[in-house]
């Protein structure tokens, strides 16, 4: 009977460790049954110093705080895009022929994180936007500050996004300065380090670097913030180096993200010779 | 009431996890709330009913996370097991068994996480900042667990997780 259930239990576990298109109506049900209360639990956090600021009679101060808070993430998220785009007419003044007529935008959902991860082997959080706000299973997710991760699983009213530093992830990524190197970024299940690999050893890459997302997949757009290079060593084979990058997002203070809900990859044409 | 309580001490168990625990971390590390339970229900009932009870509570973690079924059900279930073998020779009235019974169980319960995934995933890879995880885990745990023994202990003798007898 042991042996059976061990067996049967291992089996499950195979077939359910790979990308499914669907999670049961069971495991639907059961995340749904929590979703009321976690958004409840998410809004007295989040509005505890708004309570506070009213009962210190500071909620002036604090609506200004709130303003400029919101007003911030605007502004950074602007900030980012337009780095991307610095750095992209500063290549395309260098390149007569190319034509990026085709360069995507996307369309971004705001939903609210409303919990976390119960246990410590994954980095994942569950957002109060679900299959009924038009969340799909593999689209992406940001935040002002950078790229969050990418949504794992959906219920009616919920999603689980599964964070970029959870072991399971990877992610393209390039230096956006000099845009050399196409590593792979891989979370090590530590909400404030990722590492990246797959960087040859010619690369010039160093401390200080800031990474971004390449645009590789079919999933993240490209030039999406992800981190800054803490260190460079390398790897033991000696041809390819590794680089230790610490997340422009805080994953501890993430409250607010925005799904890309409509997301076409990039598609580069080189101008046809006539 | 007892079956009532039962089930709804690993369903809170998730939702506090995944709410204020998640938000109060030590070192970015959550306790097992689940396994504190589990581990306590193990401690006063048998070996085959607290890894039964351990099995379905890690089915719900499972369910919930969408992710793995079943790791989290046959690791809690291996682990109360064990723990579930042993309680016959241990006074239960010394909260010191509870503490000493929940670090236990957390260093099994990693054990077999970590060796369920390797032998079926080759996912994980052990590095220190696992270890870390499991340490203070462990004392995120028995912090939790020393006020939720005195209640466990108290209910099972005289509240709601009293044993009714049928003659």
């Amino acid at each position: 009977m042991l042996l059976l259930v061990i067996f049967i239990s291992l089996a499950v576990m195979k077939s359910t460790a790979t990308q499914r298109s669907n999670i049961t109506f069971l495991e639907k049900v059961i995340r749904d049954t929590y979703v009321p209360l976690q958004g409840g639990v998410s809004s007295i956090r989040n509005n505890w110093d708004g309570w506070t600021a009213v009962f210190s009679d500071k909620s002036h101060m604090q609506q200004q705080i709130k303003l400029l808070e919101a007003e911030n993430s605007q502004l950074a998220l602007e900030n980012q895009s337009l780095q991307e785009y610095k750095q992209e007419s500063f290549r395309l003044r260098k390149m007569l022929n190319f034509d990026n007529a085709n360069r995507e935008n996307y369309d971004l959902l705001p939903a609210h994180l409303i919990a976390r991860s119960p246990n410590n082997w994954y980095e994942c959080i569950t957002i109060d936007r679900g299959f009924r706000q038009g969340v799909k299973k593999d689209m992406a997710v940001i935040s002002p500050n950078g790229l969050v991760g990418r949504v794992g699983s959906v219920s009616e009213n919920s999603a689980q996004v599964n964070l970029i530093t959870d072991r399971e992830m990877a992610v393209g990524a390039i230096i956006q300065k000099t845009r050399e190197t196409n590593g792979i970024i891989e979370g090590l299940g530590d909400s404030n380090q990722l590492r990246m690999i797959n960087i040859p050893y010619y690369s010039k890459i160093k401390e200080g670097d800031r990474i971004v997302s390449s645009g590789l997949s079919a999933i993240y757009p490209p030039g999406i913030n992800i981190g800054t290079v803490t260190e460079v060593s390398r790897e033991p084979n000696g041809l390819l180096l590794v680089a230790t990058i610490k997340p422009t997002v805080d994953f501890n203070k993430l409250e607010e993200v925005f799904v890309i809900t409509s997301y076409h990859p990039v598609e580069v044409f080189e101008e046809e010779e006539e | 009431m007892r079956i009532l309580v039962l089930i709804l001490l690993p369903w809170l168990s998730i939702f506090l996890q995944s709410t204020v625990f998640s938000s109060y971390t030590i070192k970015g590390t959550t306790p097992d709330l689940v396994l504190v339970f589990v581990t306590f229900f193990a401690l006063f009932n048998t070996a085959e009913k607290g890894s039964g009870y351990a099995f379905l509570c890690g089915l719900l973690e499972d369910l919930y996370m969408g992710r793995f079924i079943g790791l989290n059900a046959l690791s809690k279930g291996l682990t109360a097991y064990i723990v579930g073998r042993v309680q016959g020779n241990v006074f239960k009235e010394n909260m010191f068994v509870g503490v000493l019974g929940v670090i236990v169980a957390t260093v099994l319960n990693s054990l077999f996480l970590f060796l369920i995934s390797i032998v079926v995933f080759d996912v994980f890879h052990i590095d220190t900042g696992m270890l870390h995880h499991i340490l203070y885990q462990a004392l995120y745990n028995v912090i939790v667990a020393i006020p939720l023994y005195v209640w466990y202990y108290n209910s099972s003798n005289s509240g709601v997780l009293k044993t009714q007898w049928r003659v």
